[in-house]
């Protein structure tokens, strides 16, 4: 068990750092084996985990995190310095006192430092699984970039590095653990999306920094709150323990919103938006399986300490707000890669107020919803990739007639769109089960109740149309030619897109198993509160909510049928004839719906940031 | 036990309730404008004569998506009338809806993407709407399930009298009258983004639209409860407050729609969702 | 099944104006109307001819017009009928020989019916719909051509390619 996991920390930081050193002919096979490796580590690891474990470090850890952090902290220093960031020099000072007044204060007890249990294993999971798949995606993407051999090899180098720092961030139990792998990951953004070298880059990078520093300084007053009144360890598990005490409420708000920040809330969305400007691996790996995907991760391993407190309803009316606004902004986008990028935005306000909710059902709604937005979102991105490097198209009203000469690359695409929102795959379950489980919440809690599910409704309409506007630019065809032959992209592009599509589809068919064996287990630890999935009849009961089996499944079903078969079937015995144009035979080129949201963004912003303040308002009181 | 075989009968016969159902609304219409109108069994004509033309499509994934629509609508009535959970029947709704709109996506031609952006616009209108109605109703009978409010002793319509106005409101969106047609909008967009359809393709969009009147007849029954009488006052009076709608209002564009939509429609249910988690 | 009964139980029509004067296409919006409500017979004014049986033409078929109702003839599925409504449409009528008209909608497509009249009559077009109907349940489901502006339709893996029959005038 452990060597696995030590397996899983230090084997990325190794390929990271042989990718560097190595020739240029080795790296390919290096990256493959790896991604391979580390993908089977995740899941043998998962599947020994049978509750937590605790990991205690050798003493001198300790100082090597400390010297670690330091030196992060002067990097970005050194950062401020040379890109004139004021933002980035204070927040990067502040820390580093804070830092080291702790450093020399706190007692370093000898409780564990890293911690593992179910849910770090299901993010294991996640993590190394899909990111792999990226990482094996960009050693053909990269390729096709313009720059030199050795940054290309630098380019994945990152990845890998990022790779384990994920690892350590689910498995940190100490909070200054947690805030040096925190920090790491954003390092690690930061290089990735400043990669491109150009203005845009560097200047949504140093964005991205400064918003992600915040997180920093938000977990540093976290650390300091408990040392100074004297709350014990500065654990999740010592938090944990406390629940239900007023007193540890501000350092969860902290922690919150640390982990809010990472999940890109308005008003911090925009680090999210900016890092477009990187290669789309990286927006294909911060948006899928890792970065962003902190926030959910850590508001789960808060919620029994969150659960039915004055600061978790503040999370709720924050991500409910958001999930409305980032949908109507993704509707307001013609650019395929920010349609993308509000999307998740909103799915992250979903899953966050999921994981908010606390309550068996919709802890596993989070846990679906997390695991198979990253699938999801992970495939649309690569894809986003493909149609950068090989068609050359970045904007959606680019991308009709992408039926007839990409076939292959189109279908793709719909199924990822179809797996985001539509019952085939999980992350319909978990917006059904939201607002299912949200109705129980609103006999609870009356106004807010009913506030959600206002916004729920509300955003879930708009993404679904959302969806459905793009899978309609994607089948659009002229009916001149009805045969279809597949493009070639590329051997490993191809292959990638298989993965994920073998991924899927076993997703489909396993879902019931999964939901039982899977993720069930995983809330149950997370909550230590029993999720119950049976089956009752013909109904599924997941916690409280029944879902009818018979006719999710025929939806199931019909859906991707009905569009897979749209693409392919051909009527014998029929004729084709032009579409009606009033008679003309001109050649329109077609958009979709447009409108925007320049000027209720600054509103948006403002009211976020109101969320926020209220945040630590109602720890506060 | 007998209630199922009534469902399943109902299901069943749905197309032939929604024909029935649209050629009385043609004569009732007709009247209305002081004309005689076609004969009771127009619909059913016009049936026959589509599955009798020469077939022609655009191309055949738009015809496919067309006939998928239909049969995705039978299913949802089929969920809906057997009492199943309602945000399920609301969701296939919309899916099926949403296969039409691709359908409309799928061709290169004009008016269809008109039509389709509009009937997209549309959706937004009527399905949050939608939702907070089966909210209120998971409130006051404390399950999502359609067969919980058919059964309900007290008629819904006494506690949430508000979300049936609001529902009253986007009825006409949801079936494409006046002064909500702008999906349809014959005059500017020819059917929109049933245009493209013909013969008997068209055929499947054209009793898809008989089947979305039993659907929209079926939500009204269920603010009635177990009383049928109570049920059938209320299909007949929203029938003929729909049809006198359609008749003495002119079409509004769609941000107006919108605008209506989510500002009143959408404030009526919500505030009567507040009234029933309140008391 | 024999259904060719229903076609006149539920003509629809298409109505092109062709360069009218729009004196005849008023009266065919009077058909329409509480006083001649055609409606009774089932007839419905599509506006589109992929759903359309019978294409009432108006006018003289200007230049500009000409190819627009060879391509809209060419969208209607058979069987079909066509009915020229009024003097322009027939002949020309008052256009005819004029430079941008070449007169009568039968230079171009095949009609079935000639309605007279300079401002035809509603009841004559009722009259000449009817006449059109029991044409309409004579005709098979072969493709029809137009008479000028055409190509030969396609057949390729048991589909007919029609989207190009209608030529356009070089
Ligand atoms: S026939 Fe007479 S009324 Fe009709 S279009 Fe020609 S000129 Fe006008």
């Amino acid at each position: 068990m452990e060597s696995y996991l030590s397996g899983l920390f230090f084997l990325p930081l190794l390929v990271s750092l042989l990718l560097l050193i190595l020739p240029k002919n080795l790296v390919k096979p290096l990256v493959i084996v790896a991604a391979v490796a580390l993908s089977a580590m995740s899941v043998i690891a998962f599947s020994n985990i049978s509750g937590a474990q605790y990991i205690t470090a050798p003493d001198y850890t300790n100082n090597i995190v400390f010297g670690l952090d330091v030196l992060l902290l002067c990097f970005f220093g050194w950062v401020a310095i040379q890109r004139k960031s004021l933002w980035v020099g204070i927040l990067s000072v502040v820390q580093l006192a804070g830092l080291i007044y702790l450093f020399f204060n706190l007692s370093h007890t000898q409780s564990a430092q890293l911690m593992v249990d179910e849910l770090s294993g299901f993010m294991f999971i996640l993590i190394n699984v899909i990111s792999s798949i990226i990482a094996i995606f960009s050693l053909k993407y990269i390729e096709q970039e313009d720059c030199s051999p050795f940054r290309r090899k630098y380019f994945l180098s990152i990845i890998f590095w990022f790779i384990a720092a994920m690892n350590l961030v689910v498995s940190a139990d100490n909070l200054e653990y947690f805030f040096l792998f925190f920090e790491l990951t954003t390092l690690a953004s930061y290089l990735l999306i400043s990669f491109r070298k150009d203005e845009v880059s560097e200047k949504n990078a140093v964005t991205a920094l400064w918003m992600n520093q915040i997180g920093g300084v938000a977990l540093l007053s976290a650390i300091f709150y408990i040392h100074l009144n004297q709350l014990g360890d500065i654990t999740f598990t010592n938090l944990l323990s406390n629940t239900g005490q007023q007193a540890i409420l501000l350092p969860l708000a902290f922690i919150s919103i640390a982990a809010l920040i990472k999940g890109a809330q308005m008003p911090f969305s925009k680090w999210l938006l900016g890092a477009m400007v990187a290669p789309t691996p990286v927006s294909a790996l911060l948006h899928s399986s890792t970065m962003v995907k902190i926030a959910p991760f850590v508001i789960l391993r808060l919620s029994p300490a969150l659960k039915d407190t004055s600061l978790s309803m503040v999370i709720i009316g924050l991500t409910a707000f958001v999930f409305v606004a980032a949908a109507l902004g993704a509707l307001a986008q013609d650019n395929f890669k920010r349609i993308l990028a509000h999307s998740t935005i909103a799915l992250l306000a979903l899953m966050i107020m999921m994981a908010a909710l606390g309550t068996p059902t919709t802890t596993i709604a989070a846990l679906v919803l997390i695991l198979f937005h990253g699938i999801s979102k992970s495939m649309l991105f690569l894809n986003a990739g493909i149609l950068e490097k090989v068609f050359h198209m970045k904007e959606t009203s680019d991308m009709d007639r992408l039926s007839e000469t990409g076939p292959f690359t189109a279908m793709v695409m719909i199924i990822g769109f179809m797996s985001l929102l539509l019952p085939p795959f999980g992350a319909f379950i978990g917006k059904w089960l939201s607002i299912e489980t949200l109705g129980s919440f609103a006999i609870e809690s009356k106004l807010l109740g009913a506030l959600t599910i206002v916004a729920v409704a509300f955003g879930g309409a708009i993404l679904t149309l959302l969806y459905f506007k793009v899978i309609g630019v994607l089948i659009n065809r002229s009916g001149e030619t009805d045969k279809i032959s597949f493009e070639k992209t590329g051997m490993i592009y191809r292959a990638t897109m298989y993965m994920l599509l073998g991924i899927i589809t076993f997703s489909i068919f396993g879902l019931p198993w999964l939901l039982t064996q899977y993720f069930s287990p995983v809330s149950e630890a997370t909550l230590q509160q029993a999720a119950t999935v049976t089956s009752e009849g013909w109904n599924m009961l997941i916690g409280s909510v029944s879902l009818p089996i018979v006719p999710l499944a025929i939806a199931f079903l019909m859906l991707p049928a009905t569009l897979l078969t749209a693409m392919f079937i051909r009527f014998k015995n029929v004729d084709r004839a032009k579409e009606y144009m009033c008679g003309e035979k001109v050649n329109y080129s077609f958009g979709s719906f447009y409108f925007s949201t320049e000027v209720a963004t600054p509103w948006f912003y403002s009211i976020g940031i109101a969320f926020f303040l209220a945040m630590l308002m109602v720890s506060l009181l | 036990m007998t209630n199922m075989y009534i469902s399943i009968i109902l299901i069943i016969a749905a197309p032939l309730i929604g024909g029935l159902l649209y050629g009385f609304e043609r004569i009732v219409k007709a009247r209305m404008q002081r004309r005689i109108g076609p004969p009771l069994l127009q619909p059913f004509y016009d049936f026959f004569k589509l599955a009798d033309k020469r077939k022609m499509v655009v191309h055949s994934a738009h015809a496919f998506l067309g006939i998928m629509h239909f049969i995705s609508l039978w299913f949802a009535l089929a969920v809906l009338l057997l009492g199943g959970d309602l945000i399920l029947v609301i969701f296939l709704h919309l899916l099926s809806s949403a296969l039409l709109i691709l359908s409309a996506y799928s061709t290169r031609s004009v008016f269809s993407h008109l039509g389709a952006n509009r009937s997209a616009i549309s959706i937004l209108a009527y399905e949050p709407v939608l939702i907070i109605i089966a909210v209120s109703i998971f409130m006051l009978t404390g399950s999502f399930e359609a067969g919980a409010a058919f059964s309900s002793n007290q008629p819904l319509l006494y506690k949430m009298p508000l979300a049936f106005v609001a529902l009253l409101l986007v009825l006409p969106i949801k079936l494409k009258k006046s002064p909500f047609d702008v999906a349809e909008a014959h005059q500017e967009v020819t059917g929109g983004v049933e245009l493209e359809f013909s013969g008997i393709f068209y055929e499947a969009v054209y009793t898809a639209k008989w089947l979305d009147y039993v659907f929209c007849y079926t939500l009204i029954f269920l603010f009635a409860g177990s009383n049928l009488l109570l049920g059938f006052a209320l299909s007949i009076f929203t029938f003929i407050y729909l049809n006198a709608l359609d008749n003495s209002t002119a079409r509004v564009n769609y941000k107006q729609m919108l605008r209506f939509s989510l500002g009143v429609s959408f404030s009526l249910a919500f505030i009567n969702l507040l009234i029933n988690s309140l008391s | 099944m024999n259904l060719s009964g229903y076609r006149k139980k539920s003509p629809w029509i298409l109505h092109y104006n062709a360069g009218s004067c729009n004196g005849c296409d008023i009266e065919i919006l009077a058909c329409l109307g509480p006083k001649y409500d055609i409606e009774r017979f089932g007839m419905i004014n599509t506006g589109n001819p992929k759903q359309s049986d019978i294409l009432l033409v108006t006018g003289p078929v200007t230049k500009r017009s000409r190819e627009r109702l060879v391509e809209i003839y060419a969208q209607m599925p058979e069987p079909k009928v066509v009915i020229a409504c009024g003097a322009c449409a027939s002949t020309g009528g008052v256009f005819r020989g004029m430079y941008n008209c070449e007169g009568g909608v039968d230079q171009y497509i095949p009609v079935d019916v000639y309605v007279c009249g300079c401002g035809t009559r509603p009841e004559q077009i009722i009259d000449g719909v009817v006449q059109g109907l029991a044409i309409l349940e004579q005709k098979t489901k072969e493709l029809e051509a137009s008479v000028k502006l055409n190509n030969e339709a396609i057949e390729e893996n048991h589909q007919v390619n029609r989207r190009h029959i209608a030529a356009s005038i070089k």
